[in-house]
């Protein structure tokens, strides 16, 4: 088996050998970039989020008379909701608010101390408004301070004070003790652990509450359930009927737990990556057709090459293994001008989104699949090719 | 005529005497085809002009009219406030000119009734004119002051009233009386360029409109888009909203000549500069006027999934058509000795060339049905990971005829070299073999 010879074989082929080549650096090139793209997909649905995501169920809800949708009656309502669901067995806790964590973008606003806004001013920090089971409901720690109970509104004289996360709190306050420090939004009563909140915020984790009542319900509200571990599918099964017999007057646009909305956070890029999954898939199956074809006809146009090398004392293996190296020999290069074809392919595909650069082990990874799934195409031809009889040699006589 | 049915017939011998590397052939192209074909339909939809006659002649004018002082880099607000759009608006340069915002609402005939959830478009008399909105019945609001009447939309109101002649009947919005005053036309608006800041732009259009006046009056809040950048209570529309710096209305203007456009651009330039003088404009100018069919771009609103995609469909389109070729080329080269012997009884290579082409559109036609197959059931899966792109998943007479086309290219492309291949070179070499 020598690798001059082989060279020589495919260079006899030049078209053939190009249009393979040329195939199986685009296949690699492909399949390189969806992977980099499912492994960032995958890590961002893995991220912390600070929620426990499969126990916590988020009902999306809108008033549909405008008189529910005013204080006193909207009080009420929300009132003979939440202690309807208390009801529930499994309810650990349920709690109002203007908007469920885990959102693209919402209601939202810039926080920073008050007289420091050119230093610190955070421009887009998720703002809840919601009921003092908040915290239980989503679980989070307290940190320091004292966290609201009663429900403050805003049309008092004073604004309600202000719970803050950990991490935006360091972001403003940096080593300083936030509490009792006055900002744009009213005083700091307390710090909590990080939770994730919006996509479009300045940052995931920096999210503000307050505890009051609803600032206004023309978008709808949210009602957020913790919910025992086992309950979950019995408690969720019974919430529609529930809140129309609350109260009829009522659209209910989703009912659903935080981890499917934590992945509908990033629908984009989980479809971009089952599509660029499924075309890598067809790449693959299309390459090793390719493989499989061009093995099976060089087999087929070589056999009394072949029969040449069997009478001269090549065995089975010898033969086998030659017609495989050939594959190898070609998936190699084609591997190597594909990580070129990635390269550039990477390059383009960050101008129109967010991908991450590739990376060496994913390289080698993709470059042993494509040689795996060219040798199972040529694996059959080469077999036949072994069954050729020394005497065909004689047929060139 | 006979001499073609010969071709077809010699045509068809050969994709019998070996089916198999014909059929992967066939399906290997088409998977190309289909899958490229499926994303260049959301492509071309998502980037289409839905209104060519004018899409060069409306303009979205923004200005740096905001109550904080920037030195430079900040760009204009994508929505203006009631105020600045009365500033925009004083010019009396533009043939038509049009604020608006969306909201939420729910309607019903009575108050027995469920209420239906319908998206609003709180807008003024103009909108119709600007966007080309037909008109089935009734009359579009003679001004742009306040009044309690809707235009609906043909579709809404055979819902509602099980009839589109409905012109001056009553119907509830949020338990308000208002009176149609017209219906428009099935109409449709894709993609939505009046309402690209937000992203919203491949959504589907409005079957309701309101007044702009009575919105502010009724404290409609906008469903996509609202900024407060001062005090003013975003609920308080009716009472903080026409003065306050609360921006959440897009403006569009018609500018027909480019004489008309100049005017506007130096009107937005001294109303800056007498705005600055005022105090109530930053030192540093960025007055932007982009146009209708640019609108997308300017807000960064492209989607760069489908454009991702895009780009790989046609690469996987790529590696499909050479392997394609690749197997055909080996399927031609097992028939040398056949062409060979043709070309030894007579055949001339015109005459070989002929066959080709009539093997090509045999490979074009049934690659045709099986890329529409697959381009179908691609477009279905991408329908279901991608919803919000709906809309934008049907097909066309100059889609089909492109797909055509394409197919027509890319078999011939196929076919090419190999029957290249097969009808030239030496032939007595060829017979040997």
């Amino acid at each position: 088996m020598s690798f001059r010879l082989m060279i020589k074989t495919m260079l006899r082929r030049k078209v053939v050998t190009t249009l393979l080549l040329v195939q199986l650096a685009l296949t690699l090139a492909l399949i390189l970039n969806s992977m980099v793209l499912a492994k960032q997909t995958y890590e961002r649905l893995q991220e912390p989020t600070g929620l426990d995501l499969a126990n916590t169920l988020l009902i999306q809800i809108k008033p549909t008379t405008p008189a529910l949708r005013l204080y006193p009656a909207l009080g009420e309502l929300l009132e003979r909701q939440l202690s309807a669901i208390r009801q529930l067995p499994g309810v650990v806790a349920v709690a109002y608010t203007n908007q469920s964590p885990l959102l693209r973008g919402g209601n939202n606003g810039n926080l920073h101390k008050v007289g420091d806004e050119e230093r610190n001013n955070v421009s887009t920090v998720p703002q809840y408004y919601a009921s003092a089971d908040i915290f239980q409901v989503l679980g989070v720690e307290l940190k320091s301070g004292q966290l609201p109970q009663v429900p403050q509104s805003f049309d008092s004289d004073s604004s309600p004070p202000l719970v803050v996360t950990e991490s935006l709190a360091q972001k403003i306050f940096g080593s300083d003790n936030p509490i009792g420090q006055v900002t744009n939004q009213g005083t700091i009563a307390a710090v909590v652990g990080d939770f994730y909140g919006q996509r479009e915020a300045d940052m995931g984790m920096y999210n503000t509450i307050r505890i009051a009542p609803l600032y206004g319900v023309d978008w709808g509200y949210s009602l957020l359930l913790r919910v025992e571990p086992q309950q979950v599918v019995s408690v969720r099964s019974q919430l529609d009927n529930l809140l129309r017999q609350v109260d009829s007057n009522i659209e209910i646009f989703h009912i659903r737990t935080l981890q499917e909305q934590h992945q509908r956070l990033y629908n984009t890029e989980y479809g971009l990556s089952v599509l660029l999954a499924l075309l890598s898939a067809l790449m693959l199956l299309v390459t090793m057709i390719s493989g499989y074809s061009n093995a099976h006809f060089h087999v087929l146009k070589s056999q009394q090459e072949i029969g040449i090398k069997r009478a001269l004392g090549a065995n089975k293996v010898t033969i086998l293994l030659e017609l495989l190296a050939e594959g190898w020999l070609c998936t190699v290069l084609g591997g190597l001008l594909g990580v070129a074809a990635a390269v550039l392919l990477n390059q383009a595909l960050a101008l129109v989104i967010s991908i991450p650069v590739l990376n060496g082990w994913l390289v080698v990874l993709t470059l042993l699949l494509l040689l795996l799934c060219v040798t199972l195409a040529t694996w059959y031809p080469a077999r036949i090719a072994t069954r050729i009889s020394p005497a065909t040699a004689t047929k060139t006589l | 005529m006979e001499q073609l049915q010969y071709y077809f017939k010699i045509s068809l011998i050969s994709i019998k005497r070996a089916p198999l590397p014909y059929l992967l052939t066939v399906l290997i192209l088409s998977l190309g085809l289909g899958m490229f074909f499926a994303n260049a339909t959301f492509y071309y939809r998502l980037n289409s002009d839905p209104l060519p006659q004018k899409s060069d002649k409306l303009f979205f004018p923004m200005m740096l009219l905001v109550p904080w002082d920037c030195d430079s880099g900040c760009e204009p607000p994508p929505v203006l406030s009631y105020s600045n759009v009365q500033k925009l608006g004083s010019s009396g340069i533009p043939t038509a000119q049009a604020a608006m915002y969306s909201s939420d609402s729910y309607v019903r005939l009575d108050s027995k009734q469920q209420p239906l959830p319908v998206r609003l478009r709180l807008t003024q008399r103009d909108f119709f004119q600007l966007f080309d909105v037909p008109v089935l019945a009734g009359s579009i609001w003679p001004d742009n002051s306040a009044r309690y009447e809707v235009v609906i939309g043909k579709q809404l109101a055979e819902k509602l009233y099980g009839t589109a002649d409905v012109v001056g009947k009553s119907l509830l919005v949020d338990d308000r009386h208002f009176t149609i005053s017209a219906v428009i036309s099935p109409w449709q608006m894709l993609p939505r360029l009046y309402d690209a800041n937000n992203g919203s732009h491949i959504s589907d259009t409005e079957q309701l409109f309101m007044p702009l006046e009575t919105a502010y009056d009724l404290n409609y809040m906008s469903a996509t888009m609202s900024r407060t950048m001062d005090d003013t209570d975003y609920r308080q529309l009716s009472t903080q909203g026409r003065t306050g710096a609360l921006h959440q209305l897009q403006f569009w203007v018609q500018l027909d000549t480019p004489a008309q456009q100049q005017a506007y651009r130096d009107f937005m330039l001294q109303l800056a500069q007498s705005e600055q003088a005022a105090g109530r404009h930053p030192v540093h100018i960025n007055n932007q006027l982009p146009a209708l069919r640019d609108i997308v771009r300017y807000f960064g609103r492209e989607s760069g999934d489908v454009k991702a995609y895009a780009l790989v469909t046609l690469l996987f389109l790529v590696v499909c058509v050479f392997n394609a070729s690749h197997l055909s080329l080996n399927r031609y080269i097992s028939n040398q000795y056949e062409f060979s012997l043709r070309r030894a009884l007579g055949a001339s290579r015109w005459q070989l060339q002929q066959q080709l082409l009539v093997d090509v559109v045999v490979l074009t036609c049934i690659t045709l049905v099986f890329a529409l197959l697959i381009g179908a059931a691609s477009i279905q899966l991408m329908n279901y990971l991608w919803p919000f792109n709906s809309l934008f998943a049907s097909w066309d007479l100059s889609l089909l005829s492109a797909l055509l086309l394409l197919s027509l290219g890319c078999s011939y492309l196929v076919t090419l070299y190999p029957s290249l291949r097969a009808s030239f070179g030496a032939l007595n070499q060829q017979l040997k073999e």
